[in-house]
């Protein structure tokens, strides 16, 4: 007769629901990454555009909101993970609970 | 695909040429580069997700440190003081009426048109479309400045715009008459 394992709260593994979530989650994360390169792309061709037609006022403006992409992106890919068993989705290691 | 797969197929394909043909050669000297390009469709590497990840991280990098180094460039040249050596545009006084001439003013990568117009004046501009910078050829039967890249015009008289997407005027070069001869005296945008 096959041994029943048992798991702890760090070991257990993760149920079809969960990857499915985590898969979702990824999914998320790539479009909006993806996204926010294009809003990028458009910044860049708009500062393009300002600096021919020499429109200065709206350089600093464009450089901010390309700025701020930036940090987005920056925390999309360091901070905002799927949850998994380990770790929470800002990437801090799960409390081990006694259930 | 790791590497053992690789060196698998190499092998595999290695046996079976069995040393007839110099192929084996060909394949002994490309094994190191096989990660790159295999033989199998299947050994090509994929991308995972954390790599396309870290890619758009980086583009989104670039595309902010182009967007500010752009910016910070204009901002510093515009502020630089520029001074214009006069020049002589050599061939202006023969040139025929109602049409133009290319010339270097003020750097000498600066490309700029002289146009001499049916009445005989001269017109000079700079040939950086004010739109992306492509360069602007003159029309002779229209008698305008034309951008062939997004179909932009301007006035041969004026420099204005008369139509597409250009948001100003071309920069104008200023001419002076002297002794007879055409010179580029400096270059003023509107």
């Amino acid at each position: 007769m096959a041994e029943r394992r048992e798991f702890n709260d760090y070991e257990r593994p993760r149920s079809r629901r969960s990857r499915t979530g985590s898969a979702a989650v990824w999914q998320a994360r790539l479009i909006m990454l993806v996204m926010i390169n294009v809003a990028q792309l458009w910044i860049l061709a708009a500062t393009v555009d300002a600096v021919l037609a020499r429109h200065y006022s709206v350089l600093l403006p464009l450089v901010i909101s390309s700025a701020i992409c930036f940090l987005i992106t920056l925390s999309i890919i360091r901070w905002w993970r799927p949850t998994s068993g380990k770790h929470t989705s800002t990437g801090y290691v799960r409390p081990p609970t006694d259930e | 695909m790791s590497t053992k797969n690789i060196s698998d197929s190499t092998k595999r394909l290695l046996i079976e040429d069995d040393g007839r043909s110099d192929e084996r050669d060909v394949r002994f000297a490309t094994a190191p580069y096989q990660a790159d390009f295999p033989y199998e469709r299947g050994e090509e590497a994929q991308v995972t997700r954390r790599e396309f990840c870290n890619f758009l991280g980086l583009t989104s990098a670039a595309l902010f440190l182009g967007s500010s180094g752009f910016a910070a460039k204009a901002v510093i040249d515009s502020r630089a003081e520029t001074t214009f050596t006069p020049l002589r545009i050599n061939g202006a006084e023969t040139l025929p009426l109602n049409s133009a001439l290319n010339f270097k003013y003020p750097g000498a990568k600066d490309s700029a048109i002289l146009i001499r117009t049916e009445a005989g004046a001269f017109r000079a501009y700079s040939q950086q479309c004010t739109h992306l910078a492509c360069p602007v050829y003159y029309e002779h039967q229209q008698k305008r400045l034309e951008c062939p890249c997004h179909e932009g015009a301007f006035d041969a008289a004026t420099g204005n715009v008369l139509y597409g997407p250009p948001p100003r005027p071309l920069d104008v070069i200023e001419l002076e008459m002297r002794n007879g001869e055409l010179w580029a005296v400096g270059r003023k945008a509107v």
